[in-house]
């Protein structure tokens, strides 16, 4: 089925999108220079981060904080189990162990402190708290864990831009030393293939801009404008560079960011109160975590995973697309990071959930389309 | 790195001037509103394939993912050393970094063909030595056959970095074709380029399925397989990347691609031109021969100054006239990361190459007149 009734994600372009991209295009530079730096200033801006560098994805972003932190051999990194691969993949670039952690369990799906806390050993040197399908973590609770035992806090924000951390307005990835968004296209903000990281470090933003270029001590942009042609390379860094169409795409989105989230919540908030008692449906997370969250994606909680793949076939069948999240430990390339007793909380949820359609540009005939059809599936199960 | 705020030379480096019907590719991608790598990708794939005339290329995000995935495919890992010229981008030994293994440097032939020397490429093959990886510098072939000779008779992958050539040619195989994998690079300022942007190309089955694997995290579907209805979920079998290409980019390859021959046509006859007016400034070596450029994509327009001690001043009196030059390549192994990791290394030629090398304004609405006043320019300043 290639039509579907209600997709997963939809993107939206409106026309002045498409123009920033031609615009760019037309210039004829197309490389890394001032659209990149205005969409890293606007960037810096929205978050709240003194500073943005803009990379190739979010995978990338994770990367070079995990190697601007100086983890590397020897060293373990704590991740939780629930996340998507590039969380744990990172500190294996850069020759580190991650560790996996559980969730707080089957209602919020964030990494939790105390299991985290209960995983540090002497090689232990980062945790990774990833702010899953846009919902915050307890990040101060992890900084506050980090700071206690010299730890290095890497906040994964790459399904939630915009969330925030507190009442107070304080959004992710201004909490941890680094934090990695993800700009492709399924996200919030998306360009693409794209992605950031944020730091409040001044030493940490520079090596972050170094390996993302090489480590080259000028760029093509530079030399264009006149920089000399020489340059030194003084480290071994990648290429994690956004290009210009890409940057220009971002600059033109973000000023609509903040509406499209409104939306997303908007439209959670309707699912939840439509869903609310469905027999068969539980709904995760808090009316006060909806609200701090930025809305990657919507999940409902079936009773077990037969239950959970019975309703997800009822909803395709249905032309109503959904996904799910495995847990890491259960691929095959990550089985053996399963601790001893395994990781309960992070299985019974990936093997619970199913996440709902949900866009931006979902109006109620949608919703109310996801909703009718959830229920007949629920009903089916009872 | 900060990004600098000067001016625009009036003879640029590169240029890239992009078509009506470029715009009108990336436009329609666009207001599809599917970014994900997808139909467009495989089409670009298919025709790129098809014009090099292997069975498998793989679109990913750099040719600096493509060399690391080619490496990865080749089976290089740590313990192991993959051969490389130092007169070549860094990306070309960075990506043998990547894998855990080391980087050792080979000599050039000389300024006049600034090319792997294959002599000197045995000398230096050991037990540990993996792969070998050829540079088609700036455009021109490499002793690709005799390197791929070589490499046939100690059992070694050869790696093809083809950064600056896509479309040329030795003995009517196209270079990128030779080898058991294949980097190209789609970056700005390449002969065919899209921003930032890279390609694996390969004959081999299992190469080619390595490098889709490991291009999206060794994901065992992707979001396009999902969203078409193919699979509902994955597997993970394999430490893998975010090296993906997206579709505006690879609408922009796909449409770009039809002109790509043309394109490089005209740099052809630009270069022969050129050549003919640098010949006869004096104190220049011009590299290369007339005979190779049509085999050459004529990706750009290198030359070494005779007198050694003289690019800095060179590069900048031409920037002083509005000329811009670039330095194609300062020696890897002279980089501070290098000379701390690998220390002691002497490459005499190509040294010298890269101390006396500079790189002339070159694009393919270039006018006579641009060129007449660079030679000119050129010629009055190594006299001064």
């Amino acid at each position: 089925m290639s039509e579907w009734r209600v997709p997963l994600t939809e993107i939206p372009m409106p026309e002045q999108d498409v123009q920033a991209v031609l615009d760019c295009l037309r210039s004829g530079w197309l490389t890394m220079g001032p659209r990149t730096q205005a969409f890293e200033a606007a960037l810096s801006d929205h978050v709240g981060s003194p500073h943005a560098i803009a990379v190739s994805s979010g995978t990338a972003a994770l990367h070079l904080a995990c190697q601007a932190a100086g983890l590397g051999p020897g060293d373990e990194v704590i991740v939780p189990a629930f996340t998507f691969v590039a969380s744990a993949s990172a500190a294996r670039y850069v020759g580190a162990q991650p560790v996996l952690c559980d969730i707080r369990g089957p209602h919020d799906f964030n990494i939790d402190a105390q299991d985290a806390a209960a995983r540090i050993t002497p090689r232990t040197k980062a945790i990774v708290a990833v702010h899953f399908l846009g919902y915050s973590a307890e990040v101060l609770a992890l900084r506050g864990l980090c700071d206690e035992h010299g730890l290095v806090l890497i906040e994964d924000c790459a399904e939630a831009i915009e969330a925030q951390v507190d009442g107070t307005g304080r959004q992710v990835g201004t909490v941890g030393d680094l934090g990695a968004f993800s700009f492709f296209s399924k996200k919030q903000l998306c360009v693409g293939e794209g992605g950031m990281v944020t730091t409040a470090q001044e030493h940490l933003a520079t090596k972050v801009r170094q390996l993302r270029s090489h480590a080259m001590t000028s760029g093509t942009w530079d030399r264009h404008r006149g920089h000399d042609p020489a340059y030194d390379i003084v480290d071994i860094g990648f290429n994690f560079r956004i290009d210009e169409p890409r940057a220009a795409l971002g600059l033109s989105r973000l000023p609509r960011l903040h509406e499209d989230v409104r939306r997303r919540r908007a439209i959670v908030r309707s699912y939840r109160a439509q869903l609310a008692g469905t027999p068969g449906i539980e709904l995760a997370w808090s009316d006060i975590d909806v609200e701090r969250g930025s809305h990657f994606a919507f999940p409902v909680l079936l009773s077990n995973r037969d239950a959970r793949d019975a309703f997800r076939a009822y909803l395709k069948q249905a032309g109503v697309q959904t996904t799910w999240y495995p847990a890491l430990h259960s691929f095959t390339d990550y089985r053996h990071l399963r601790p001893e007793g395994g990781l309960p909380r992070a299985e019974q949820a990936a093997d619970r959930h199913c996440a709902l359609p949900l866009s931006c540009t979902m109006n109620e005939d949608a919703v109310a389309i996801v909703v009718e059809t959830v229920r007949a599936a629920a009903a089916q199960l009872v | 790195m900060a990004m600098s705020t000067g001016t625009a030379p009036e003879l640029p480096l590169f240029d890239l001037r992009l078509e009506p019907q470029d715009f009108d590719a990336v436009a329609q991608t666009l207001r599809s509103g599917w970014l994900t790598m997808g139909p467009r990708t495989q089409a670009f794939e298919e025709v790129f394939a098809d014009h090099l005339g292997v069975a498998h290329a793989v679109a990913v995000s750099s040719c600096t993912a493509a060399l690391h995935l080619a490496y990865l495919a080749a089976g290089v890992g740590p313990g192991d050393e993959v051969i490389v010229p130092a007169f070549t981008f860094a990306a070309t030994a960075n990506a043998v970094i990547y894998c855990g293994a080391t980087p050792v440097f080979a000599e050039i032939v000389s300024r006049e063909h600034p090319m792997l020397d294959v002599a000197d490429v045995e000398h230096r093959i050991t037990p540990r030595t993996k792969a070998v990886c050829v540079v088609h510098y700036a455009g021109y072939a490499a002793e690709v056959d005799r390197i791929k000779d070589l490499c046939d008779r100690h059992g070694l992958a050869l790696i093809e970095d083809v950064a600056h050539a896509p479309s040329a040619s030795l003995q009517g195989r196209k270079l990128g074709a030779w080898g058991l994998a294949s980097a190209f690079s789609f970056f700005s300022n390449k002969v065919l380029s899209v921003g930032e942007g890279g390609l694996l190309a390969t004959d081999d089955d299992e190469v080619a399925a390595f490098a889709r694997s490991r291009r999206s995290h060794a994901m065992t579907s992707g979001t396009w397989d999902r969203h078409s209805g193919r699979t509902d979920t994955y597997d993970v079998v394999g430490l893998g990347y975010n090296y993906r290409l997206d579709e505006p980019r690879s609408a922009l390859l796909l449409s770009r691609m039809q002109r790509l021959e043309e394109e490089i046509e005209r740099r052809r006859d630009l270069t022969v031109r050129y050549r003919q007016l640098l010949c006869q400034v004096p104190g220049i070596i011009v590299p290369f021969e007339d005979a190779e450029v049509p085999g050459s994509s004529c990706y750009v327009i290198p030359i070494m100054l005779e007198q050694d001690g003289r690019q800095a001043q060179v590069s900048a009196s031409l920037r002083e006239r509005g000329i811009q030059t670039s330095i194609f390549y300062p020696s890897i192994h002279r980089f501070s990361a290098y000379r701390e990791r690998f220390p002691g290394i002497s490459l005499p030629i190509t040294e010298l190459a890269s101390r006396t090398e500079l790189t002339l304004p070159f694009y393919p609405h270039m006018t006579n007149d641009d060129q007449d006043r660079v030679a000119e320019a050129l010629g009055q300043v190594i006299e001064s």
